[in-house]
Protein backbone atom coordinates (compact mmCIF):
# COMPACT_ATOMS: atom_id res chain seq x y z
CA UNK A 1 0.00 0.00 0.00
CA UNK A 2 2.21 2.54 -1.26
CA UNK A 3 -0.24 5.37 -1.98
CA UNK A 4 -0.99 5.48 2.21
CA UNK A 5 2.73 5.87 2.94
CA UNK A 6 3.15 8.34 0.12
CA UNK A 7 0.33 10.27 1.06
CA UNK A 8 0.62 10.18 4.93
CA UNK A 9 4.19 11.35 4.52
CA UNK A 10 2.77 14.20 1.83
CA UNK A 11 0.31 15.32 5.22
CA UNK A 12 3.42 15.32 7.59
CA UNK A 13 4.54 19.32 7.07
CA UNK A 14 0.78 19.94 7.76
CA UNK A 15 -0.10 17.71 10.69
CA UNK A 16 3.17 18.92 12.37
CA UNK A 17 2.16 22.89 11.80
CA UNK A 18 -1.49 21.73 13.09
CA UNK A 19 0.47 20.19 16.02
CA UNK A 20 2.60 22.81 16.82
CA UNK A 21 -0.72 24.92 16.72
CA UNK A 22 -2.37 22.71 19.54
CA UNK A 23 0.33 21.96 21.82
CA UNK A 24 2.04 23.85 24.52
CA UNK A 25 5.34 23.75 23.51
CA UNK A 26 7.40 22.09 20.71
CA UNK A 27 8.31 18.81 22.32
CA UNK A 28 4.50 18.05 23.03
CA UNK A 29 3.96 18.62 19.45
CA UNK A 30 6.81 16.31 18.70
CA UNK A 31 5.23 13.83 20.71
CA UNK A 32 1.71 14.31 19.80
CA UNK A 33 2.69 14.11 16.14
CA UNK A 34 4.08 10.76 16.46
CA UNK A 35 1.67 9.40 18.75
CA UNK A 36 -0.89 10.30 15.82
CA UNK A 37 0.89 9.30 13.41
CA UNK A 38 1.39 5.29 14.97
CA UNK A 39 -2.17 5.46 15.59
CA UNK A 40 -2.93 6.25 11.61
CA UNK A 41 -0.54 3.21 11.31
CA UNK A 42 -2.15 0.95 13.40
CA UNK A 43 -5.64 2.21 11.67
CA UNK A 44 -4.79 2.17 8.25
CA UNK A 45 -7.07 -0.72 7.43
CA UNK A 46 -10.23 1.99 8.72
CA UNK A 47 -9.23 4.33 6.16
CA UNK A 48 -11.11 4.08 2.92
CA UNK A 49 -8.97 5.02 -0.21
CA UNK A 50 -10.58 7.52 -2.28
CA UNK A 51 -11.83 9.67 0.55
CA UNK A 52 -10.08 12.67 1.91
CA UNK A 53 -7.03 11.80 3.81
CA UNK A 54 -6.47 15.36 5.61
CA UNK A 55 -9.88 14.81 7.12
CA UNK A 56 -9.03 11.49 8.86
CA UNK A 57 -5.42 12.34 9.98
CA UNK A 58 -6.76 15.65 11.43
CA UNK A 59 -9.45 13.88 13.52
CA UNK A 60 -7.05 11.37 14.99
CA UNK A 61 -4.60 13.87 15.56
CA UNK A 62 -7.27 15.77 17.60
CA UNK A 63 -8.44 12.65 19.36
CA UNK A 64 -5.39 12.21 20.39
CA UNK A 65 -4.41 15.26 22.01
CA UNK A 66 -7.71 15.15 23.70
CA UNK A 67 -6.78 11.60 25.47
CA UNK A 68 -3.55 13.02 26.21
CA UNK A 69 -4.87 15.90 27.84
CA UNK A 70 -7.25 14.21 29.47
CA UNK A 71 -4.65 11.71 30.99
CA UNK A 72 -2.32 14.70 31.99
CA UNK A 73 -4.99 16.53 34.00
CA UNK A 74 -5.97 13.01 35.75
CA UNK A 75 -2.37 12.61 36.34
CA UNK A 76 -2.63 15.93 37.84
CA UNK A 77 -5.20 15.23 40.44
CA UNK A 78 -3.86 11.72 41.58
CA UNK A 79 -0.33 12.85 42.16
CA UNK A 80 -0.23 16.57 43.66
CA UNK A 81 3.42 16.85 44.14
CA UNK A 82 5.26 19.89 43.06
CA UNK A 83 7.07 18.71 40.47
CA UNK A 84 3.74 17.22 38.64
CA UNK A 85 2.06 20.64 39.27
CA UNK A 86 5.08 23.08 38.12
CA UNK A 87 4.29 21.33 34.44
CA UNK A 88 0.89 20.66 34.65
CA UNK A 89 -0.74 24.25 35.87
CA UNK A 90 -2.86 25.73 33.44
CA UNK A 91 -1.32 28.91 32.16
CA UNK A 92 0.01 29.61 35.37
CA UNK A 93 3.22 31.77 35.66
CA UNK A 94 5.94 29.45 35.62
CA UNK A 95 4.11 27.63 32.53
CA UNK A 96 4.44 30.72 31.40
CA UNK A 97 7.82 31.45 32.09
CA UNK A 98 9.04 28.53 30.45
CA UNK A 99 7.70 29.62 27.66
CA UNK A 100 9.32 32.36 27.37
CA UNK A 101 11.39 31.17 24.09
CA UNK A 102 8.05 30.24 21.77
CA UNK A 103 7.10 33.76 19.74
CA UNK A 104 4.16 35.96 20.81
CA UNK A 105 1.38 34.54 19.06
CA UNK A 106 2.29 30.62 19.87
CA UNK A 107 2.00 32.20 23.82
CA UNK A 108 -1.24 33.77 23.06
CA UNK A 109 -2.42 30.53 21.58
CA UNK A 110 -1.49 28.51 24.37
CA UNK A 111 -3.20 30.49 27.28
CA UNK A 112 -6.43 29.64 25.06
CA UNK A 113 -8.76 27.18 26.85
CA UNK A 114 -8.50 23.85 24.35
CA UNK A 115 -12.23 23.99 22.93
CA UNK A 116 -11.19 27.27 21.65
CA UNK A 117 -7.68 26.70 20.34
CA UNK A 118 -8.88 23.89 18.13
CA UNK A 119 -11.45 25.65 16.80
CA UNK A 120 -8.87 28.65 16.19
CA UNK A 121 -6.32 25.97 14.82
CA UNK A 122 -8.05 24.71 12.45
CA UNK A 123 -9.78 27.48 10.63
CA UNK A 124 -6.97 30.09 10.93
CA UNK A 125 -3.75 27.94 11.13
CA UNK A 126 -4.97 25.24 9.07
CA UNK A 127 -7.50 27.49 6.79
CA UNK A 128 -10.90 25.22 7.00
CA UNK A 129 -14.21 26.37 6.30
CA UNK A 130 -16.18 26.82 9.32
CA UNK A 131 -18.70 23.64 8.10
CA UNK A 132 -15.57 21.30 7.41
CA UNK A 133 -13.99 22.46 11.02
CA UNK A 134 -17.50 21.68 12.85
CA UNK A 135 -17.88 18.45 11.27
CA UNK A 136 -14.47 17.03 11.69
CA UNK A 137 -15.37 18.42 15.48
CA UNK A 138 -18.79 17.20 15.07
CA UNK A 139 -20.41 20.31 16.63
CA UNK A 140 -23.00 22.70 15.30
CA UNK A 141 -22.10 25.43 13.35
CA UNK A 142 -23.48 28.00 15.64
CA UNK A 143 -21.11 26.20 18.62
CA UNK A 144 -17.69 26.02 16.10
CA UNK A 145 -18.20 29.71 15.39
CA UNK A 146 -18.74 31.24 19.27
CA UNK A 147 -16.11 29.50 20.09
CA UNK A 148 -13.90 30.69 17.02
CA UNK A 149 -14.88 34.26 17.97
CA UNK A 150 -14.17 34.26 21.15
CA UNK A 151 -10.37 32.59 20.83
CA UNK A 152 -9.99 35.27 18.49
CA UNK A 153 -11.27 37.86 20.96
CA UNK A 154 -8.65 36.68 23.35
CA UNK A 155 -6.10 36.22 20.82
CA UNK A 156 -6.76 39.95 19.58
CA UNK A 157 -6.94 41.05 23.47
CA UNK A 158 -3.63 39.85 24.27
CA UNK A 159 -1.53 40.77 20.57
CA UNK A 160 -2.95 43.73 20.70
CA UNK A 161 -5.35 45.16 17.88
CA UNK A 162 -2.75 47.16 16.09
CA UNK A 163 0.31 44.77 16.42
CA UNK B 1 -28.35 46.78 11.20
CA UNK B 2 -25.47 46.62 13.69
CA UNK B 3 -22.97 43.31 13.25
CA UNK B 4 -22.14 41.27 16.42
CA UNK B 5 -18.19 40.45 16.66
CA UNK B 6 -19.52 37.01 15.39
CA UNK B 7 -20.90 38.31 12.28
CA UNK B 8 -17.61 40.87 11.33
CA UNK B 9 -15.27 37.92 11.91
CA UNK B 10 -17.49 35.12 9.50
CA UNK B 11 -17.28 38.29 6.90
CA UNK B 12 -13.94 38.69 7.26
CA UNK B 13 -13.26 35.04 6.86
CA UNK B 14 -15.64 35.11 3.68
CA UNK B 15 -18.17 32.84 5.49
CA UNK B 16 -21.31 35.15 4.95
CA UNK B 17 -23.96 34.43 1.90
CA UNK B 18 -24.32 37.18 -0.20
CA UNK B 19 -27.09 39.03 1.20
CA UNK B 20 -25.61 39.10 4.80
CA UNK B 21 -22.39 40.16 3.57
CA UNK B 22 -23.98 43.11 1.76
CA UNK B 23 -25.83 44.25 4.51
CA UNK B 24 -22.82 43.90 6.56
CA UNK B 25 -20.45 46.01 3.39
CA UNK B 26 -22.96 48.77 4.24
CA UNK B 27 -22.74 48.70 8.09
CA UNK B 28 -19.42 48.76 7.85
CA UNK B 29 -19.18 51.71 5.23
CA UNK B 30 -21.13 53.55 7.74
CA UNK B 31 -18.63 52.77 10.92
CA UNK B 32 -15.45 53.03 11.25
CA UNK B 33 -15.15 51.25 13.82
CA UNK B 34 -16.92 47.86 12.54
CA UNK B 35 -14.21 48.45 9.84
CA UNK B 36 -11.33 48.36 11.97
CA UNK B 37 -12.47 45.13 13.00
CA UNK B 38 -12.48 43.16 10.31
CA UNK B 39 -9.51 44.51 9.90
CA UNK B 40 -8.04 43.39 13.15
CA UNK B 41 -9.96 39.63 12.19
CA UNK B 42 -7.91 39.80 8.75
CA UNK B 43 -4.37 40.63 10.61
CA UNK B 44 -4.96 38.01 13.13
CA UNK B 45 -5.33 35.62 10.39
CA UNK B 46 -2.66 36.20 8.50
CA UNK B 47 -0.50 36.75 12.05
CA UNK B 48 -1.03 33.27 13.20
CA UNK B 49 -0.81 31.93 9.55
CA UNK B 50 3.05 33.74 9.74
CA UNK B 51 3.53 32.38 13.71
CA UNK B 52 2.85 28.72 12.42
CA UNK B 53 4.21 28.45 8.84
CA UNK B 54 4.21 25.22 7.17
CA UNK B 55 7.75 23.24 7.40
CA UNK B 56 9.13 21.64 4.11
CA UNK B 57 12.03 19.05 4.47
CA UNK B 58 12.62 15.73 5.74
CA UNK B 59 10.91 14.35 8.42
CA UNK B 60 11.93 11.86 10.85
CA UNK B 61 8.32 10.52 10.64
CA UNK B 62 8.63 9.64 7.44
CA UNK B 63 11.31 6.24 8.38
CA UNK B 64 8.57 5.03 10.83
CA UNK B 65 5.67 5.65 8.13
CA UNK B 66 7.89 3.98 5.22
CA UNK B 67 8.93 0.96 7.29
CA UNK B 68 5.43 0.50 9.28
CA UNK B 69 4.23 -3.55 7.69
CA UNK B 70 1.05 -3.48 5.55
CA UNK B 71 -1.59 -5.24 6.61
CA UNK B 72 -3.43 -5.10 4.14
CA UNK B 73 -3.39 -4.26 -0.24
CA UNK B 74 -6.10 -2.53 -1.82
CA UNK B 75 -6.38 -0.84 -5.08
CA UNK B 76 -6.45 2.65 -5.10
CA UNK B 77 -7.41 4.91 -8.05
CA UNK B 78 -4.12 6.45 -9.29
CA UNK B 79 -3.51 9.71 -7.71
CA UNK B 80 -4.72 12.37 -10.75
CA UNK B 81 -8.25 11.20 -10.27
CA UNK B 82 -8.74 11.55 -6.36
CA UNK B 83 -11.42 14.40 -6.04
CA UNK B 84 -8.94 16.85 -4.16
CA UNK B 85 -6.75 16.84 -6.59
CA UNK B 86 -9.07 17.58 -9.49
CA UNK B 87 -10.41 20.50 -7.06
CA UNK B 88 -7.09 21.62 -6.72
CA UNK B 89 -6.46 21.57 -10.80
CA UNK B 90 -9.47 23.10 -10.91
CA UNK B 91 -8.82 26.12 -8.25
CA UNK B 92 -5.37 26.52 -10.14
CA UNK B 93 -6.85 27.41 -13.71
CA UNK B 94 -9.43 29.79 -11.87
CA UNK B 95 -6.43 31.96 -10.53
CA UNK B 96 -4.33 31.61 -13.90
CA UNK B 97 -7.93 33.20 -15.35
CA UNK B 98 -7.51 35.87 -12.63
CA UNK B 99 -4.19 37.00 -13.28
CA UNK B 100 -4.66 37.34 -17.19
CA UNK B 101 -7.97 38.99 -17.21
CA UNK B 102 -6.40 41.75 -14.94
CA UNK B 103 -3.82 42.25 -17.17
CA UNK B 104 -0.29 42.83 -16.74
CA UNK B 105 0.79 45.98 -18.11
CA UNK B 106 -1.86 47.94 -16.80
CA UNK B 107 -2.28 48.54 -12.83
CA UNK B 108 -0.44 47.29 -10.12
CA UNK B 109 2.28 45.41 -12.25
CA UNK B 110 4.83 46.46 -15.01
CA UNK B 111 7.73 44.66 -17.16
CA UNK B 112 11.24 46.56 -16.78
CA UNK B 113 13.41 46.45 -19.72
CA UNK B 114 14.76 42.85 -19.35
CA UNK B 115 11.18 42.00 -19.17
CA UNK B 116 10.66 40.53 -15.44
CA UNK B 117 7.87 41.93 -13.88
CA UNK B 118 7.97 44.66 -11.62
CA UNK B 119 5.25 46.59 -9.07
CA UNK B 120 4.49 49.54 -10.27
CA UNK B 121 1.66 52.34 -9.02
CA UNK B 122 -0.35 51.91 -6.12
CA UNK B 123 1.08 48.04 -5.19
CA UNK B 124 4.86 49.90 -5.77
CA UNK B 125 4.03 52.51 -3.47
CA UNK B 126 2.67 50.12 -0.57
CA UNK B 127 5.67 48.52 -1.12
CA UNK B 128 7.81 51.28 -0.57
CA UNK B 129 5.91 52.85 1.98
CA UNK B 130 3.41 50.77 4.06
CA UNK B 131 4.59 48.63 7.04
CA UNK B 132 3.31 45.26 7.48
CA UNK B 133 0.80 46.89 10.98
CA UNK B 134 -0.70 49.11 8.87
CA UNK B 135 -3.59 48.75 6.93
CA UNK B 136 -4.09 49.59 3.22
CA UNK B 137 -6.08 48.44 0.17
CA UNK B 138 -2.82 46.38 -0.25
CA UNK B 139 -1.56 44.36 3.01
CA UNK B 140 1.79 43.43 3.43
CA UNK B 141 1.96 40.16 5.03
CA UNK B 142 5.40 39.58 5.95
CA UNK B 143 9.01 41.63 5.18
CA UNK B 144 12.01 39.22 5.33
CA UNK B 145 15.16 39.32 3.60
CA UNK B 146 16.57 36.48 0.99
CA UNK B 147 19.83 34.73 0.69
CA UNK B 148 21.08 37.46 -1.30
CA UNK B 149 20.36 40.10 1.47
CA UNK B 150 18.21 41.78 -0.49
CA UNK B 151 14.45 43.12 1.27
CA UNK B 152 11.73 40.75 0.26
CA UNK B 153 8.06 41.09 1.02
CA UNK B 154 4.41 39.21 1.00
CA UNK B 155 1.97 41.32 -0.04
CA UNK B 156 -2.03 40.83 -0.76
CA UNK B 157 -4.14 42.92 -3.03
CA UNK B 158 -7.35 42.87 -4.56
CA UNK B 159 -6.00 42.13 -7.97
CA UNK B 160 -2.46 39.86 -7.16
CA UNK B 161 -0.63 38.73 -3.78
CA UNK B 162 3.09 38.32 -3.78
CA UNK B 163 6.24 38.03 -2.99
CA UNK B 164 8.17 41.52 -4.00
CA UNK B 165 12.12 41.53 -3.58
CA UNK B 166 14.08 44.55 -4.09
CA UNK B 167 16.33 44.54 -7.13
CA UNK B 168 18.28 47.84 -8.71
CA UNK B 169 15.60 50.21 -7.07
CA UNK B 170 12.85 48.18 -8.16
CA UNK B 171 10.67 45.66 -6.39
CA UNK B 172 10.78 42.73 -9.01
CA UNK B 173 7.87 40.30 -8.15
CA UNK B 174 9.40 37.01 -7.45
CA UNK B 175 6.09 35.16 -7.06
CA UNK B 176 2.32 36.28 -7.91
CA UNK B 177 -1.55 34.85 -7.38
CA UNK B 178 -4.55 35.94 -7.56
CA UNK B 179 -5.58 38.44 -5.75
CA UNK B 180 -7.05 37.56 -1.54
CA UNK B 181 -7.43 40.61 -0.20
CA UNK B 182 -10.65 43.01 -0.18
CA UNK B 183 -14.05 41.19 -1.89
CA UNK B 184 -13.65 37.34 -1.44
CA UNK B 185 -16.49 35.13 -2.04
CA UNK B 186 -14.67 32.05 -1.25
CA UNK B 187 -12.45 32.12 1.83
CA UNK B 188 -10.92 28.64 1.41
CA UNK B 189 -9.13 29.07 -1.93
CA UNK B 190 -7.81 32.61 -0.76
CA UNK B 191 -6.67 30.90 2.66
CA UNK B 192 -4.52 28.71 0.77
CA UNK B 193 -3.86 31.40 -1.62
CA UNK B 194 -1.82 33.85 1.67
CA UNK B 195 -0.68 30.51 2.85
CA UNK B 196 1.08 29.31 -0.60
CA UNK B 197 3.27 32.45 -0.20
CA UNK B 198 4.00 32.06 2.90
CA UNK B 199 5.31 28.49 2.24
CA UNK B 200 7.34 30.00 -0.61
CA UNK B 201 8.12 32.93 1.72
CA UNK B 202 9.58 30.49 4.39
CA UNK B 203 12.07 29.11 1.51
CA UNK B 204 12.91 32.19 0.36
CA UNK B 205 14.52 33.89 4.10
CA UNK B 206 17.54 33.97 4.95
CA UNK B 207 17.24 34.28 9.18
CA UNK B 208 14.22 35.54 10.75
CA UNK B 209 10.96 37.59 9.56
CA UNK B 210 11.75 41.09 10.00
CA UNK B 211 9.84 42.96 13.15
CA UNK B 212 8.42 46.56 13.39
CA UNK B 213 11.85 48.16 14.30
CA UNK B 214 13.66 46.47 11.27
CA UNK B 215 11.33 46.84 9.08
CA UNK B 216 10.97 50.63 10.06
CA UNK B 217 14.56 50.99 10.07
CA UNK B 218 14.43 49.26 6.24
CA UNK B 219 12.16 51.49 4.56
CA UNK B 220 13.96 54.56 6.26
CA UNK B 221 16.90 52.87 4.00
CA UNK B 222 15.05 53.01 1.04
CA UNK B 223 14.97 49.27 1.18
CA UNK B 224 18.44 49.01 -0.09
CA UNK B 225 20.59 46.59 2.57
CA UNK B 226 23.36 48.53 4.40
CA UNK B 227 26.58 48.55 2.80
CA UNK B 228 29.90 46.77 5.01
Amino acid sequence: MAGFDDELVGLLPRLRRFARALARDAADADDLCQAAVEKALGARDQWQPGTRMDSWMYRIMRNTWIDRTRARSRAAQTFVHEDAGLAIGDAGDRAIEARVELGRVERAMAQLPDEQREAVALVLVEGMAYKEAAELLDLPMGTLTSRLVRGRQALLAVLGEAA
Amino acid sequence: MTPDDEMLMAFADGELDALTAKRVERAIAENPELAARVEAHRRLRSELAAAFPLVAGPDPLEAVIRSAPAPLVRRRPPIWRQPWLQAAAMAACLAIGVMVGTGWQSGPIATDRSGALVASGTLARALDNQLASEAGETRIVVSFRNSQGSYCRVFAGTATDGIACRADGQWRLVRTGAGSAATRSDYRQAGSADMAMLEAAQGMMAGDRLDAAQEASARRDGWEPERR
